[in-house]
């Protein structure tokens, strides 16, 4: 597999060889990309008919890389006459600045050509490979080149511009240049993707959502929101790095929603780039203690587009919320069904827990009263549409056995739920973490009646309604055999017996009967499950374990964050420092960057962690994973309008100060210290 | 103008207590087009009230559609969002009352609740 090279600015993306070179690719999404469609598949560079190749690549801006080339093998051109300098940037168009550099004391004279071409696919036809079913077509012009697509209604277009004179054609533009001896000559190209709304114009013209971007805008607008963070100054280097790796990947993960003008989170480079209701939410909660602003548009999102009618395709339901949005052709025309797309159980809790959190550290009483409605309709859908099996708790199943997921859960791989042996359950399934979440929703929906709806008799049903949930949940979940809760329970109300990073979930959502907690925990950083790295998806004596299986046996850094919140919540907060402790010391082996997800191997047998291999980077939520992490080892809770500071840090880690953290409480400052014999090795 | 339109218009003010209740206010305008005439209808919603006339802005929002496909909408037999996405209706202004009228828009006939199904599957109906 060839390295590949990414910009982003949003959920406009461009992914490409090393020589910033894209060749079209029918099974990964290389290419330029903006609102789950691809404006170019071909985007070929050579000069004087040769192809060429980086001696170098700066890529430390997300939205800006620059590649220093020059022709020929990397055999020969050690004493090349002539180099060249492709430096482009993204943030709404794509720009690229092409300079061709003469090193001979001759005047020099080149053809330089670039190759364009657009399949307009789908990221979906990406996935699942299919004839297109519109025309698309090419149109060459003065300096120009237009690449069009059109189905019915449908009509997406790639305008393609010269600075400086070309020779175009359906296929590309060819410069004819002159080159001084020791000179240079350049060019900048750029690439408007234009999605046509209404009366034909660009819909991002008329719905209020921001034009192009410079990449000085998008550095001081990434840089402001950095700055508002809290600032971290610790010994530990790894976590100083993967805390700035992660703002800086927010900030550019964030994009302007074509339905609301709001900022939202895309989930991941590449496949996710837009906006998903677990990822949203999860992040949020990660980044709540550092950048509360980016919460309220996702919710406000999330709200507008609940769930009220029943749809069998969308699998969508009164009161849900969402599952996945996405804006591109097979979209639109139903082809599949993320318009949106309703398939997870667990999102609707998640949007109530998130509300209350938000106004727990932020004091934003105004936004629990403006949600009142969508809030009460999502708990409503936990007893009633939630319910499919009548038995008191969440179940899933999809009404759309083609294009409809069958797992509604964070693990939404067909394989993820299985028992010990390896069968895999019928459907309804009821996995455990939702049942945590249901409880925490209702416990927090109480909270909220009662302080902010004026509605304490509804607090009260809410109260009573999770405590008998807990009971419930307490008695027909746990193994008593196996000393764990079941992963999840089959249409027959039988145990999916499999010991999985599932049950961390249930510490967090506070769930799990006191006595128990000890055993939960000890299992989570047992051999079965801990690596070394971090808590793996699937115990390895299971029948389906995979150490490089997506959901049955990776360890996902984002689940190991919300296992160390939950650990530190129960009190084991020694143990929520162990898993803390790996994941920052996994993150020097990425750059600072968490992936989504690495391999399951045990930390003595590989010393690294082995990244999955089509494991999507930046992810939002290990973007967000080092912010929660943090969260955990100062001990940060809010109190009334108190932050509650309680650090425990992990041995070695030195000294952890975070300073000037928001909240209701205006900002303050937190500061822990490692105490242990080992410390004094950390500033060697 | 089909009879289902007129009549989904003509629902609107009664069914807007149960289904407007998000704080939101403001005036959609909606353009109907068959062949080449075009009719208007002015939906001004506020919590809990639909107030409709036939007439043109101003307004907040515009939302346009072919008359045959705001038929099917009316009817629950198309979705509105996918329906912007395929660019066969536009809309351009305050998303936010588009998100809240989209809720007027009924579920597809036929469609069963999916509790009876999941409890027959399973044998607890």
């Amino acid at each position: 597999m060839q390295q590949r090279v990414s910009i982003l600015d949003g959920n406009t993306f461009l992914v490409c060889d090393s020589s910033g070179d894209v060749e079209p690719s029918f099974d990964f999404p290389t290419g330029m990309f903006s609102f789950d469609t691809r404006f170019l598949s071909t985007w070929l560079l050579t000069l004087d008919g040769e192809r060429l190749h980086a001696l170098s690549v700066d890529d430390a801006h997300s939205y800006q890389t620059r590649f220093f080339l020059v022709p020929g093998e990397p055999t020969h051109y050690l004493d090349a006459k002539v180099s060249i300098i492709r430096s482009r940037s993204i943030g709404g168009v794509f720009t690229e600045e092409l300079s061709v550099l003469n090193h001979s004391g001759r005047e020099a004279r080149f053809q330089l050509r670039l190759e364009m071409g657009s399949d307009f696919a789908d990221l979906f036809e990406i996935k699942h490979q299919r004839p297109k079913k519109g025309r698309t077509s090419a149109e060459a012009g003065e300096n120009k080149l237009r690449l069009t697509y059109r189905r019915e209604a449908f009509h997406r277009e790639a305008l393609i511009v010269s600075s400086t004179d070309a020779h175009v054609d359906e296929r590309g533009m060819t410069w004819s240049i002159t080159v001084e001896p020791h000179s240079g000559w350049s060019t900048c190209v750029t690439v408007t993707p234009i999605i046509h709304g209404a009366r034909g114009e660009d819909v991002r013209a008329i719905t209020a959502l921001g034009a192009a971007r410079g990449p000085a805008v998008i550095r001081d607008e990434q840089e402001a929101l950095v700055g508002r963070a809290p600032q971290l100054g610790c010994d530990c280097e790894p976590l100083a790095g993967a805390y700035r790796q992660s703002l800086h990947d927010l900030a550019a993960l964030r994009y302007e929603s074509i339905t609301l003008g709001v900022r939202l989170l895309a989930a991941g480079l590449p496949w996710f780039m837009t906006l998903f209701g677990r990822d949203s939410m999860l992040t949020s909660l990660q980044v709540l203690p550092f950048l509360p602003e980016l919460v309220p548009p996702t919710i406000l999102m999330l709200a507008g587009l609940q769930g009220y009618r029943l749809d069998d395709f969308r699998d969508e339901e009164p009161g849900k919320i969402l599952h996945e949005l996405r804006y591109g052709e097979t979209a639109g025309f139903e082809e599949q069904p993320h318009s949106p797309y309703y398939g997870a159980a667990d999102s609707t809790p998640l949007f109530v827990i998130l509300l209350d959190e938000y106004e727990r550290w932020t004091g934003d009483a105004t936004l629990v009263k403006q949600l009142e409605t969508p809030v009460r309709a999502a708990l409503h859908w936990i007893d009633t549409y939630g319910d499919l099996l009548g038995t008191g708790y969440v179940w899933y199943r999809s009404r759309n056995p083609e294009t409809g997921l069958e797992n509604q859960c964070w693990k939404d791989s067909w394989d993820a739920i299985s028992y010990a042996d390896g069968r895999l359950p019928g459907f309804p399934r009821a996995t455990c973490e939702i049942q945590g979440y249901a409880y925490d929703a209702k416990r927090r929906g109480a909270r909220m009646a009662r302080l902010f709806w004026n509605d304490p008799e509804y607090a009260d049903r809410l109260e009573r309604e999770a405590k008998a949930l807990k009971e419930r949940f307490n008695r027909d979940f746990w193994i008593p055999e196996k000393n764990h809760y079941a992963l999840a329970l089959d249409p027959d109300g039988r145990h999916v017996d499999s010991l999985t990073s599932n049950i961390g979930h249930l510490l967090w959502s506070g769930i799990v009967d006191e006595p128990r907690a000890a055993m939960v925990a000890e299992h989570l950083l047992g051999p079965r499950l801990f690596s070394g790295w971090g808590v793996r998806t699937l115990a390895t004596d299971e029948g389906r374990y995979n150490p490089i299986g997506y959901h049955v046996g990776t360890v996902w850094p984002f689940d190991n964050a919300f296992i160390a919140w939950g650990l530190s919540r129960y009190g084991f907060r020694e143990e929520a420092g162990r898993i803390c402790e790996a994941m920052i010391n996994a993150s020097r082996y990425f750059d600072g960057r968490l992936p989504e997800a690495f391999a399951g191997f045990d930390r003595t047998l590989t010393d690294y962690p082995v990244q999955y291999p089509t494991a999507c980077s930046p992810q939002a939520w290990s973007a967000g994973t080092p912010l929660l992490l943090l969260r955990v080892i100062l001990g940060l809770e809010p109190q009334g309008e108190h932050l509650i500071i309680d650090p425990l840090v992990p041995e070695g880690m030195g000294r952890v100060e975070l300073l000037d953290i928001p909240g209701r409480w205006g900002r303050v400052d937190a500061l822990g210290r490692s105490r242990t014999p080992h410390d004094h090795d950390h500033r060697d | 103008m089909s009879q289902a339109t007129e009549e989904f218009f003509a629902s609107l003010p009664a069914r807007a207590p149960t289904i407007l209740r998000a704080p939101v206010t403001g005036t959609l305008q909606i353009d109907l087009t068959t062949d080449n005439r075009t009719d208007h209808w002015l939906v001004r919603l506020s919590p809990g009230r639909a107030v409709v006339d036939r007439a043109r802005g101003p307004a907040d929002a515009v939302w346009s559609s072919s008359a045959d496909l705001f038929e099917r909408l009316a009817t629950g037999t198309a979705q509105s969002i996918s329906a912007v996405l395929r660019n066969e209706s536009t809309f351009s202004g305050n998303v936010m009352l588009f998100l809240v009228f989209r809720q007027f828009f009924p579920t597809p006939p036929g469609v069963r609740d999916p509790r009876e199904t999941a409890r027959e599957q399973t044998g607890r109906a």
